[in-house]
Parts: C-alpha cells; sequence; structure tokens
C-alpha cells in the first residue's frame, strides 16, 4: 500500500529532514509515527500525500510512483489519500457541510449524491446535528473530527493524520482515536504521527520512530528513524526498515 | 461530461459569491474597467456615424468646368461632348449649367436677389458638372483629369467638388488610427485591473486554494473561478460601458439634431451594430479571461 526505498528529503541546500528512509506498510495496517519536533513525522506524512516530492529515492503509494507521477495526475492520486493535517486548514466562510462538500465538489461528483455523502461523514463522526453551523462555533475536539469527516468523506484508501490530538484533552483526544479506529477497522490504511505515545500505543498496530537527523555529509551520516512495533495484534506483511547508517 | 458540467457550475457560483462578498471593491472594479470602456467605444461611434457621411459623398465626386464669360454660346455643349467622348469610362454624367439657367436659380436665393437686381449683366459663366465614376485611385484621376482640362480653350476654371471629402476621409483615416491607439491602451488598463483584481482575489482565497489542493483539486479546479472571475468582470464591464456610452450619445445627438436642422439635413450619432456590440463583449470577456489565467498561475504558486 505504501512503500519507501531509500528516501531523502531536504530542503534547497540544507541538511536532509529525512535520510534514507525505506519501510513498507501494508493495506489496513494501523500505523504509528513517533519523534521529537523536527525529526521529520510532518515531513514524511506529506510525502506519502503526494504534497511533497522526495529528493532522492522512491516511493509507492496505492500502487502509484510518486516520482513517476506527472503534475496533472498528482490530484488523482491525492483523492485517494485522506489527509489531516497538524492545523485543520478548514474554510471558516463556509458551513460544516460545504467543508465536507469540497473533496467531492473537485471530483464533479452529482450534489444530491454528494450531499449525502457528505452527511453520511458527517454522521460517523458525530457531527450531523451541526452541519449548518459555521466551523468556528465548534469546539477544538469537534473540528477535528470535521477535519476527519472531510478527508475520509471521498472514501480513501489511506488516511493519514498529523498530531490530531495534540491539542485537545484526554477524553476528546480518545474519542478522535476511535473515529481513526472505526475507519481502519473497514480496512483504511492509517498512519497517524503523534507525540502522545501512550494513546497510540492503544490504538496503533505498529510504530515507527524517527529521531532529529543531524548535517548529512558524506563523512558522517546519520540514523533518520527506527521502527519499533509496540502493539503485537498487527504486525503487517513486513518489518520496517527506516534509516540506517545513513 | 456531466462532472465537468458541475465544475463549471461550481466555478460560475462561487465566482458570483465571490463578487457578492465585497460589493464596493467589485463595483469599483467594473466602473474603473467600464468607463475605460466607454473611451473606445465613444471614438467607434463618431467614426462609424462620419463614415457613410463620407462614404456617401466620395462616391460621387464632381468637378465642375467653368467657362470664360466670353466664351461663345455652343461651346459649353461642345466641350461637354469632348469629355464623354475622352474619358467614357471615367464619367457616369457629363451635364451643361448654362449662364442664364445659374442666374436664374441664384435668384431663386433671397440673399442674392438683391445684389443681382443691380448687376447690368449676367456675370456666371457657362458650367459643365462631371460626376466621376467611383474606382481605384479616385482622387488623383480627378486631379489629373482636372490639370488637362484648365488647357482647354474657353475654360477659366476647374474644380474640384469633393476635396473636402477627402480631407474628412484623411480625417477619418487619422481618426481610426487613433482610436486602434486609443483601444490598445484601454485594452491594457483592462489588463492591469483584472490582473491585479485576480491576484487580490488570489492571495485571500490561498487558504481555500491550498485546501483544495490538498483534497485533490487538480490546477484547473483552481483556475477556473478566477478565469471566471475576470470574463464575468469584463463582461458585466462591457455592458455598463454601452450602457454609459448610450446615455452619453443621447444629448450629443440632442444638439447634433439642432445643428444638422440649419444645415437642412439629418445626422445622429450611433453605437455600433448590436452584432459588433455582442463580438466586443465576447472579445472583452476572453481578454479578461486571459489575463485572469496569467494571474492566477503566476500568484497562486504556493
Amino acid at each position: 500500500m505504501i512503500e519507501f526505498q531509500h528516501v531523502f528529503k531536504s530542503y534547497g541546500q540544507g541538511r536532509n529532514i529525512l535520510a534514507d528512509i525505506t519501510f513498507q506498510v501494508a493495506a489496513g495496517e494501523f500505523v504509528y509515527v513517533a519523534g521529537p519536533s523536527g525529526a521529520g513525522k510532518s515531513t514524511l506524512l506529506k510525502l506519502i500525500g503526494g504534497l511533497e516530492a522526495p529528493s532522492r529515492g522512491s516511493i509507492q503509494v496505492n500502487g502509484q510512483r510518486l516520482e513517476q507521477l506527472s503534475a496533472r495526475a498528482r490530484p488523482y492520486l491525492r483523492r485517494s489519500v485522506g489527509v489531516i493535517l497538524q492545523d485543520t486548514h478548514l474554510l471558516f466562510d463556509r458551513s460544516v457541510i460545504e467543508n465536507v462538500l469540497l473533496p467531492l465538489t473537485v471530483t464533479g461528483l452529482a450534489s444530491s449524491v454528494a450531499r449525502a455523502r457528505a452527511r453520511a461523514a458527517l454522521d460517523k463522526v458525530g457531527l450531523s446535528a451541526k452541519e449548518n453551523a459555521p466551523p468556528i462555533e465548534l469546539s477544538g475536539g469537534e473540528q477535528q473530527r470535521l477535519a476527519i469527516a472531510r478527508a475520509i468523506v471521498n472514501r480513501p484508501a489511506i488516511l493519514i493524520a498529523d498530531e490530531p490530538t495534540a491539542s485537545l484533552d484526554r477524553d476528546t483526544a480518545r474519542r478522535i482515536m476511535s473515529v481513526f479506529k472505526d475507519f481502519n477497522r473497514v480496512g483504511v490504511t492509517t498512519v497517524i504521527a503523534s507525540h502522545d505515545d501512550e494513546l497510540m500505543a492503544e490504538y496503533a498496530t505498529r510504530a515507527f520512530k524517527i529521531e532529529p537527523g543531524k548535517f548529512a555529509d558524506s563523512a558522517a551520516r546519520r540514523t533518520a528513524a527506527s521502527a519499533t512495533q509496540p502493539n503485537s495484534a498487527h504486525t503487517g506483511p513486513q518489518e520496517p526498515h527506516l534509516g540506517g547508517n545513513v | 461530461m456531466k462532472s465537468l458540467l458541475r465544475q463549471h457550475r461550481y466555478a460560475l457560483l462561487i465566482t458570483v459569491r465571490r463578487l457578492l462578498a465585497q460589493p464596493i471593491s467589485s463595483l469599483t472594479n467594473l466602473l474603473v474597467i467600464a468607463l475605460a470602456l466607454a473611451l473606445p467605444l465613444l471614438g467607434a461611434s463618431f467614426l462609424i456615424s462620419l463614415q457613410p457621411v463620407a462614404r456617401q459623398v466620395s462616391v460621387t465626386p464632381e468637378l465642375t468646368v467653368f467657362l470664360k464669360t466670353d466664351a461663345p454660346v455652343g461651346q459649353a455643349e461642345q466641350l461637354a461632348r469632348r469629355i464623354r467622348q475622352d474619358h467614357p469610362d471615367q464619367t457616369t454624367q457629363v451635364r451643361v449649367v448654362p449662364k442664364d439657367r445659374a442666374l436664374a436659380d441664384l435668384r431663386t436665393n433671397p440673399a442674392w436677389e438683391q445684389a443681382l437686381k443691380v448687376l447690368p449683366n449676367n456675370p456666371l459663366p457657362d458650367a459643365i458638372i462631371v460626376e466621376l465614376a467611383a474606382g481605384e485611385d479616385l482622387a488623383s484621376r480627378a486631379d489629373e483629369m482636372a490639370r488637362s482640362w484648365r488647357k482647354w480653350p474657353g475654360v477659366d476654371l476647374v474644380q474640384l467638388d469633393s476635396a473636402w471629402v477627402q480631407r474628412l476621409e484623411a480625417l477619418l483615416r487619422f481618426g481610426r488610427i487613433g482610436l486602434f491607439l486609443l483601444a490598445l491602451s484601454v485594452m491594457l488598463v483592462v489588463l492591469a485591473t483584472v490582473f491585479n483584481t485576480v491576484r487580490m482575489q488570489a492571495l485571500s482565497q490561498r487558504e481555500e486554494i491550498g485546501v483544495a489542493r490538498l483534497v485533490g483539486a487538480t490546477e484547473a479546479f483552481v483556475r477556473r473561478p478566477f478565469l471566471y472571475l475576470g470574463a464575468l468582470t469584463c463582461t458585466l464591464a462591457t455592458l455598463i460601458s454601452i450602457g454609459i456610452a448610450h446615455l452619453t450619445l443621447s444629448p450629443l445627438n440632442d444638439a447634433l439634431a439642432s445643428l444638422a436642422r440649419t444645415y437642412d439635413s439629418e445626422f445622429m450619432l450611433s453605437l455600433p451594430s448590436p452584432l459588433v456590440l455582442i463580438v466586443a463583449v465576447l472579445c472583452v470577456a476572453a481578454l479578461g479571461a486571459l489575463s485572469a489565467r496569467w494571474s492566477v498561475q503566476r500568484n497562486t504558486r504556493f
């Protein structure tokens, strides 16, 4: 489902944010990406979502090699990957349901079908009662659930989320994670980046750990990340290999 | 196909919503473009209205051959025959106006009646009026004929009656070039205004564009509302400019009608034909979309 082969990512001439990352995630896995701030968790998710291109290496998502994908084809890949970024990026000048409708509008789905699917998505995250409210009236947890509804309304094969529980209290964070788990149970491959090891250990079937990198040069290379497996319930088809002596 | 139509409908709705969200700003933009467009439109109205006047007269240019006052009786008829024989293809009508008839005509004019009464005899010469056939290089042919006839015995003066028409035509040619340059300048104003409007919109819609890309929107989907914005703004502005031009021509026509009546004539400034106006609206709309495309391509690279 997701495959990284010796992936490097740097910005401009700067240091490698990610260096020599290799792993595979099978369909239906629930993967948790751990690591301190600045380690490259968000970059890793953006690479999976096709929001960024790798500097080197090969990435395959949902059967498509990203480095071979043309700029015109990239949006179509994004429709198969539901993305929830750290900042929810909601449109505050539109209602709750209009936010959820946007991914369906870009595909040109008929209005009646789109509305029914948007309502179903809102129902799944428990926001049916607030479909006409502006997002500004929602609490932090509700806004996060709205972002999830928008990410899943297109029925993506993969769901990626960057720190979805960062600013939420424990109970709300658990409710959010349960929503992710529900989608994972029906086969949606889920990759979540988070600081909250304890919470993630309750839900994820597998974990990657990314350590902060060093400046990469030919003499001294760094370990970019390492994989762990906190939950033996679902091991996936292959052990992840992150980094190495890069 | 249906899906594409739905996307276009969405883009149009979003565009109208964005225009209505900032009514004052949208209206100001429309007025700026409309006023700029009204100038070449008024210029075109002047040219289009004057052109038939020049064309109507210039297709029947006349040469008048005045004989000497002491020319013998019958010489006018003789010269008229010669003109018909020498230039059968270049003349459409040759007629003689005897001096007695010219005097009689002049006497019907009250302004001349008293002055003519005191004259001991008829001071007018016999005249031959030659209507020239329209065709290529008319002005130079007329000049050549006039030069040749002046040398004939008994001829005092040959007058080219269409000289003023040639001047008017030259003036219209100048007007056409001026109008073209004005239209070009206005096009640049329209381009710049639409470019800037779209740039401001793109910056204010930055978040929305980012989210649309995040959920799989193609670049065409992102750009489409901006193209509609450019085309819609220009279409509305052109329609307003037609209204402005119409309102401006109204009082001008009232004033012109009074002036024309004193010449026992009718003259009116009118807008170009509906077909030309429709083509103008479409062209300006295309220009707006083009400018918007250029702007959105430059201002949504984030």
